[in-house]
């Protein structure tokens, strides 16, 4: 019994000595707002790449401002967003799909923003109408294929492979999965409702099999003879090249890289990006935090680590992706994919994509 | 008869104080069963619902099943028969509880896939360009074989305690009667064990309903996956939360189940002799048979996945910035013992209350606060958010009082993950102590207040040496889960506040699985050293 209590005590003033140390160690959590005005910036972020962490401190050591983080899945963070309501800490809503921020661009947690800076970094295009969001990244959904047993020219558009000759030999990962709800957003907007229902049906008819694991397994899944040409993102792609694992780099250099739509609507685009938040209490911070991140050395960092596309026309992109060629993007304002997201869902429930 | 009413006031009180906190962030998601539905609503359930409602029971019939077969099994081997290696397996057996089950599924897959080791070596080694459909684990059995091998221990450990402790003097006596190990098996041990074993398999039931991790990267649609495509694909909460009443619905009908299955029987000490069950020792073919299934068991559930997890730390290492890694430890140990030693603390004043006070309503009513563990942790995170945000409004003058100029404290503090964790994992914690409070039974109790003990003091001086081997088994288990635990501590933690488990999961979504496997083998590293300081001292405690 003694030994029991002895016990309990003992546990109870090590949390509490945890507990105070954990305090002290994070001033951010608690700190008062009078130093916090000017040396802070608050992100939620949806992002958790090293190579972002990277960014924040170097971005730190320029500005002097700390960047305090937390890392989440986006629909998770806005409605966090959401419930804190007026009084939320956050000052900058950062994820990887421009469906999300028009998201919270709609629920009106972001404001209006404008900026020089970010008007020469980031094309128009990239911008949110009413400057709400900036894109950041861009990441193309493209097509990837057997070199042994498809010819480049046998492809054309995401459309074609919803012909007979694909049957049994088309990959792709699940519905519940974002940028397969942004892709057939893009659809619906651009085709309508209707072709873009015929489209999902389509290509559920050709499956190589029901869909499972993530972008790479897709990859994996053509070099194991599953099927024969996989819709996946562009970095992935990247970062199957560059693996640790010598075995997916074998998987990757087999496989060909092609970007679909090229003579009709252009290849699928999405991008990483970021708003700041209509009660930010560092707004300036944050908007100096988009200006480093669209500046062309972070955006080449993007490119060369991460393998996604950089939105600033003055930064080349690496060596891999320029290798990959010029390819005619999409050209559909980026909130259609946020628009039409709850169609999708209901289109691939309807059509039975798993 | 003054003092007793007093004595049992205090207990009441606090008792209905724990379970009415634990609860009240869950009426939210009672009262979406009375919101009129809308056609979301109307459209999942022509097209989808009931596939999803079929996926998930068969995953919750299926691995409630194999995980009975192979925890009873397994507890009663090492109960009843002496073989080689049993001490080892003894406790080693519980170790897959320290695999987080999606690191687990990513694991197999990573095992199986056409990179893998296993397909790997017989291209390049034999030449052998199998069917890849035969080493597919991305479905339905696939799932099934997951939760089985890394949640079976919570069938094993509480049946395994069970019958070491109590079944001495019954299987005893069945021997004695000349009857054989099988019959005894299933006319005695199965039936004295039913509650073990169901309290058991209701936590694995719970939690493969609950899981959203292993479902979504083998991309099973179970009723976890609906209540997240509503709410966040469809960005209509109030049909999610319609979804999440159903689902916890569902799990009252469990409890209510088990509650019957349970009766009216109590299984307590009959006599102060409490001793071991002489072993039968095991010679020849049955003794290699014995300790190899233990081991193939523990292979599959745990030296085959973190060997792979060894594997990809090598290779991967020098390319994950590990600086920040001592706060992760830190982080995740501090938020599991903190978290798990306030929810010993309040299953030991609920079950307590629970055991005392007679009525229907006294016992039903500590099963309100199990409800935690049938809900989706992201939906729970949102409900403790709003319940802390009405919080900090109300006491915002407090803090400008004290002249801090925000109105969110509290609810950007580590106390709300904390408090979410403690709604969440309560039932862990508390299945433990009510077990233990059920060995004890009231004998002792009686006895003590008989000759003049108050009732808290009995506690203390009686009930609590007793209950030491539920408490730590309690404490333990809590602690390995909250260690595990993702969308909560996702959505909830403060500010710059990683843990082992995030960090393991950001790699992990990002498809950077052989990245997450040094924040995982360090999961695993510290549930597994905690499960060897538990074994250590419960075999202090047995013997």
């Amino acid at each position: 019994m003694n030994k029991l209590f002895y016990l309990v005590i003992a546990l109870l003033v090590l949390v509490l000595a945890a507990c105070g140390s954990n305090d002290a160690s994070e001033p951010a959590t608690d700190a008062p707002e009078e130093t916090a005005e000017s040396k802070e910036v608050n992100l939620y972020t949806a992002r958790h790449y090293d190579v972002d962490d990277e960014l924040y401190k170097k971005f730190e050591e320029e500005t002097g401002i700390k960047v305090n983080l937390i890392k989440g899945d986006a629909d998770e963070l806005l409605e966090r967003i959401k419930r804190e309501g007026d009084g939320t800490e956050a000052d900058l809503f950062l994820t990887a799909d421009a469906g999300r921020l028009y998201r919270a661009k709609e629920d009106g947690l972001l404001q209006s923003v404008s900026s020089d800076i970010l008007d020469e970094q980031i094309p128009e295009k990239f911008q949110d109408t009413d400057q709400m969001w900036y894109g950041l990244t861009k990441r193309a959904r493209v097509l990837v294929y057997n070199k042994e047993t498809v010819k480049p020219e046998e492809l054309s558009t995401y459309e074609a492979l919803t012909e007979d000759e694909w049957n049994g030999r088309v990959l792709i990962r699940g519905s519940e999965n974002i940028y397969n709800q942004s892709l057939l957003a893009s659809f619906i907007e651009i085709e309508g409702e209707e072709k873009a229902k015929e489209w999902a049906a389509g290509l559920v008819n050709n499956f190589a099999r029901d869909p499972e694991g993530g972008d790479r397994d897709q990859a994996k899944a053509i070099a194991a003879g599953v099927g024969d040409v996989a819709i996946m993102n562009s970095y992935y792609f990247g970062q199957m090249l560059n693996s640790e694992d010598p075995a997916e780099v074998e998987v990757a250099e087999g496989l060909g890289l092609f970007f679909p739509n090229q003579d009709t609507t252009g290849t699928h685009v999405n991008v990483s990006g970021a708003g700041v938040v209509k009660t930010a209490k560092n707004k300036e911070n944050a908007i100096k935090l988009l200006e480093f991140l669209s500046a062309p050395e972070a955006q080449g960092t993007f490119a060369e680590t991460n393998y996604e596309y950089p939105v600033n026309e003055k930064v080349e992109p690496s060596e891999l992706l320029t290798s990959w060629g010029e390819f005619k993007e999409q050209d559909i304002p980026l909130s259609a994919l946020g628009d039409n997201n709850a169609k999708s869902i209901l289109i691939f429930n309807e059509v039975g994509w798993k | 008869m003054q003092r007793r009413l007093a004595n049992i006031n205090i207990w009441t009180v606090a008792a209905i104080v724990i379970i009415a906190a634990l609860f009240l962030p869950n009426l939210t998601i009672v009262t979406g069963l009375f919101t009129p539905s809308n056609e979301n609503w109307a459209h999942m359930k022509e097209f989808v619902l009931w596939s999803f409602v079929k996926n998930s029971l068969i995953l919750v019939v299926a691995t409630a099943a194999s995980t009975i077969f192979i925890g009873l099994s397994l507890a009663w081997l090492i109960a009843q028969y002496q073989f080689p290696f049993r001490r080892f397996l003894k406790w080693a057996l519980i170790l897959p509880l320290s695999i987080p089950p999606f690191i687990g599924a990513y694991t197999y897959h990573g095992i199986f896939n056409y990179t893998g080791v296993i397909q790997t070596t017989l291209r390049e080694r034999f030449d052998m360009e199998l069917n890849p459909a035969y080493f597919d684990i991305m479905n339905l059995p696939g799932a099934i074989f997951i939760y089985t091998v890394f949640l079976y221990p919570y069938v094993y450990t509480i049946t395994q305690v069970f019958l070491a402790q109590q079944s001495a003097s019954l299987i005893e006596s069945t021997r004695l009667l000349g009857k054989g190990p099988w019959r005894t098996f299933f006319q005695v041990v199965v039936p004295i064990s039913r509650i073990s074993i169901i309290a058991g398999a209701s936590l694995v039931v719970l939690e493969v309903l609950n899981d959203y991790g292993v479902v979504k990267y083998y991309g099973i649609q179970t009723f976890t996956t609906a209540i997240f495509q509503t709410w966040f694909g469809l960005g209509d909460i109030e049909t999610s939360i319609k979804l999440a009443a159903s689902l916890m619905g569902f799990v009252i009908v469990i409890l209510l189940i088990e509650k019957i299955l349970r009766g009216r029987r109590q299984y307590s000490y009959a006599s102060t002799k409490v001793r071991p069950l002489p072993l039968v020792k095991l010679t020849g073919w049955k003794a290699v048979a014995a300790a190899s299934y233990g081991f193939a068991i523990l292979a599959l559930g745990f030296f085959i996945p973190v060997a792979q997890l060894i594997d990809w730390t090598i290779l991967t290492f020098g390319t994950i910035p590990l600086d920040e890694f001592m706060s992760y430890i830190r982080n995740s140990v501090f938020v599991a013992g903190f978290s798990a030693a306030v929810i010993i603390v309040f299953a030991l004043i609920v079950g307590n209350f629970a055991r005392l006070v007679h009525g229907r309503l006294a016992k039903l009513l500590p099963k309100l606060t199990v409800l935690g563990y049938s809900i989706p942790g992201a939906v729970i995170a949102v409900a403790v958010v709003t319940a802390f945000v009405s919080l900090d409004e109300f006491l915002a003058p407090l803090y400008k009082l004290v002249g801090m100029n925000t109105t969110l404290v509290l609810s950007v503090s580590i106390i709300l993950l904390v408090t979410a964790y403690i709604i969440r994992f309560f039932a862990i914690g508390y299945s433990s102590i009510e077990t233990g409070y059920d060995k004890i039974g009231t004998d002792f109790q009686d006895a003590s207040r008989l000759l003049g003990a108050g009732l808290t003091r009995t506690f203390f001086k009686v009930d609590m040496p007793m209950m030491k081997g539920a408490i730590i088994s309690g404490f333990i288990l809590v602690f390995i889960d909250v260690l595990k635990e993702i969308p909560l501590t996702l959505i909830l933690r403060p500010f710059n506040f990683d843990t082992l488990s995030t960090k393991a999961f950001q790699y992990a979504s990002d498809e950077k699985i052989m990245e997450a496997s040094q924040a995982s083998l360090l999961i695993v590293g510290i549930s597994a050293l905690a499960i060897v300081v538990f074994y250590k001292f419960l075999e202090k405690e047995l013997d």
